[in-house]
């Protein structure tokens, strides 16, 4: 199907994504250079600068293809159609939810559009810890410059800096902790508010509208609705990939590509769950461990004015010392989103207390919270369902105090009268004074936070020696000499900040490794 | 009624199942949809409306009226987005709140045919109970808000603008123009 949309805008790229409608009962069969499984953040650059290359590309997506004139601007309907298990996708325990796009883009037509590079505190870790001294800042550095051109990647400009994330920098500066605008990959944000539902204008700059739409124009193949199952091994190289295309009416239609190349770009959960299923590629043992996913929390606070944290850009601005992450950094980032996630986020009591609460919501001030959480998670196959094992660890539990306590620090030197914090029942700090005792008031334990994660990483690790990594140091699997993963799944640790350039510049640096072998 | 519970959400339900096992037989009937959806039960139904009634109480505030908007359908609807371990999971969970008072309060009354007093003071109960309870409670209050705030006049009557690109006629940028050749040389 081509993107409808084009009829109105012919000299733009165009993406042609062939849906499992469009798919004969019998199947499909296809030979290629490369299969590219997944097709968000690290799928769509390797297709694109693969694609580029030459080599004829097929690219396998799991999610549906919806066109962006399709998004609604509400949150219940993106959370349904755009991801992963409809936005029910839970830690074991219940307590977390695990937000992923699934839907040709991947998370990138569903996140907040946050660009950061990963940090070089961070990066210098992976050298000395996982051996991977070839990706430090400066050696990325051309990879992130390149992406950001390409994406338009800026910190807003002030007119996309909305009250809300004005008070967040003003009270960051009044403590002294580090703040300003967010950089996003934005072109003329028309500041509908809508991020995480999808850009029904392509402001944002996903994989849907840049480099999907740029591999298609150059010939990549892009199937959706189809998910790739069983991998063909033989002398320790995958062969060919099989999958189904589900149709509409659940008809399964098997597709099978022969590759002499294979990128698996499923994300941080799928990735593993497909070496696990095909039981290949894990002689380390390290298949599915160390998953760590940045778990987030909401803080708000409440002021005299109005603020409607809602009104304008999705993130606005940021605080928080993020070149430091391992000495117990954090960052918060300024958003909201509409009722459905306010009343997520934050518990507001129950009858007349809740009722107040969100009447008072235009007044609240808001961010999350991210933190350089510890690999202490796993994923794995429980018979053939998926299970996230990631419950808070105790050394982490106090980086989410220190957020906690720098959110209300900065939003009463902002001016708040009032905190809220995300406590599962009813917690505020209504006096400055009272800021320690409440926040040392608080425990580690399960079903105690509204927690959420849009950062899953770290489950396929890399690292340059394969008695303790899955990937190599550029990217291909120690076990199997023609797969390569270029997603979050590689991270050895996690970044603190949002990953999606990360992940875009490392898809970058690995596609130029393989063109160099090839 | 058997209970399977795999998941750790409910780790610490061994404290309630065997008094499930007494008070749980009663609401075990089967409500599945025609074409594979899923419909909420009798009892499922009561539990939504009689915990929304004292958790988001609209009458005399600035809210759009609870009664117009179909949160229990809402609700519904959810379910039937739901892989069938978690919906199993929270459906056991459900049943444990609302039948859990007869343990828990000393009601022998389930939640559902509480005062609201009672219910209020049975939420807050559970609210400060064991790592199950908490979670449980939290699924009934997402539930709700799930139900009632994704009804786009419901966000409004609390200054929320809902969907604007449309209303605004706002222009799509399209794909984005291809990058241009020489930036994109190997490194």
């Amino acid at each position: 199907m081509t993107d409808e949309r084009t009829a109105e805008l012919p000299s733009l790229p165009v993406l042609r994504v062939t849906q499992p409608n469009e798919i004969p009962d019998s199947g499909l069969r296809l030979q290629a250079d490369v299969v590219i499984v997944g097709s968000g953040a690290a799928g769509a650059v390797t297709a694109y600068e693969l694609s580029r290359s030459g080599a004829k590309v097929v690219v396998l997506e799991a999610g549906p293809h919806i066109p962006s004139n399709r998004f609604q601007e509400h949150a219940p309907t993106a959370l349904e159609t755009l991801y992963e298990d409809h936005g029910n996708q839970l830690n074991t325990t219940g307590d977390l939810a695990i937000l992923q796009g699934k839907c040709i883009g991947g998370s990138t037509v569903v996140n907040a559009a946050v660009c950061f590079r990963a940090p070089d505190q961070v990066l210098r870790h992976w050298a000395s810890e996982h051996g991977l001294d070839n990706l430090s800042s400066e050696a990325l550095a051309p990879y992130f410059e390149r992406v950001e051109k390409n994406l338009f990647i800026h910190p807003n400009e002030p007119h996309e800096v909305n009250y809300n994330g004005r008070l967040l920098i003003e009270g960051a500066e009044k403590i002294g902790v580090p703040a300003g605008p967010t950089p996003r990959n934005v072109k003329s944000c028309a500041l509908s508010g809508h991020c995480i539902s999808g850009c029904r204008t392509d402001r944002k700059q996903s994989m849907l509208v840049t480099y999907l739409p740029w591999a298609s124009q150059l010939g990549a193949t892009i199937l959706s609705g189809t998910r790739a199952e069983t991998f063909e091994v033989r002398n320790r190289r995958i062969t060919a990939v099989q999958a189904s295309a589900i149709d509409e009416d659940g008809t399964k239609k098997p597709v099978r590509v022969e590759a002499g190349l294979v990128i698996i770009a499923a994300g941080a959960v799928q990735t593993p769950l497909l070496f696990q299923r095909n039981e290949i590629g894990n002689s380390s043992g390290q298949i599915g461990l160390n998953f760590a996913c940045h778990p987030s929390l909401a803080v708000f606070g409440e002021h005299e004015n109005d603020v409607y944290a809602w009104v304008g850009a999705t993130i606005t601005a940021h605080a928080g010392d993020i070149e430091n992450p391992l000495k117990g950094g954090y960052l918060l980032e300024a958003g909201m989103v509409g009722p459905v996630v306010t009343s997520a986020w934050i518990d507001g009591g129950i009858g007349r207390d809740f009722v107040d609460f969100m009447q008072r919501s235009k007044k609240f001030q808001a961010a999350v919270t991210l933190i350089h959480d510890h690999n202490v998670g796993r994923v794995y196959l429980d018979g053939d369902r998926k299970q996230i094992e990631y419950d808070i660890d105790d050394r982490d539990f106090e980086s989410v105090r220190e957020a906690l306590r720098g959110a209300a620090r900065m939003y009463f030197a902002a001016g708040a009268r009032r905190v809220y914090l995300p406590v599962t029942r009813r917690t505020t700090i209504d006096r400055e004074s009272d800021i320690d005792s409440v926040i040392n008031g608080l425990r580690n334990g399960k079903h105690m936070y509204r927690l959420t994660s849009y950062h899953p990483q770290g489950t396929m690790r890399m690292g340059a020696d394969p008695a303790k990594s899955v990937v190599g140091p550029d990217g291909r699997c120690h076990d199997l000499d023609n797969v390569y993963v270029p997603d979050a799944s590689l991270f050895p640790s996690s970044l603190l900040v949002n990953p999606q350039l990360t992940v875009y510049g490392m898809a970058s640096y690995i596609s130029d490794r393989i063109l160099a072998r090839a | 009624m058997e209970l399977k519970l795999h998941r750790r959400t409910f780790t610490k339900l061994g404290i309630l199942t065997g008094a499930s096992a007494i008070i749980l037989p009663s609401c075990s009937e089967v409500a599945t949809a025609p074409e594979g959806g899923v419909r909420l039960t009798e009892d499922e139904r009561e539990l939504m409306e009689r915990f929304a009634e004292v958790y988001l109480p609209t009458e005399g505030t600035s809210l759009k009226p609870r009664s117009e908007v179909p949160v229990v359908d809402h609700i519904e609807r959810a379910f039937g987005l739901m892989d069938e371990p978690i919906l199993e999971q929270v459906r056991i969970g459900l049943k444990l709140f609302d039948y859990g008072s007869v343990l828990i309060g000393f009601h022998l009354s389930r939640f559902a045919a509480l005062s609201a007093e009672q219910r209020l003071d049975y939420i807050r109960r559970w609210e400060n109970g064991i790592a199950m309870q908490r979670g449980i409670v939290g699924v009934l209050k997402k539930l709700i808000c799930l139900g009632y705030w994704q009804d786009i006049e419901a966000g409004r009557a609390i200054g929320y603008r809902g969907p604007v690109s449309v209303a605004g006629g706002v222009v799509s940028l399209g794909n984005a123009p291809m990058p241009e050749r020489a930036t994109q040389e190997p490194i």
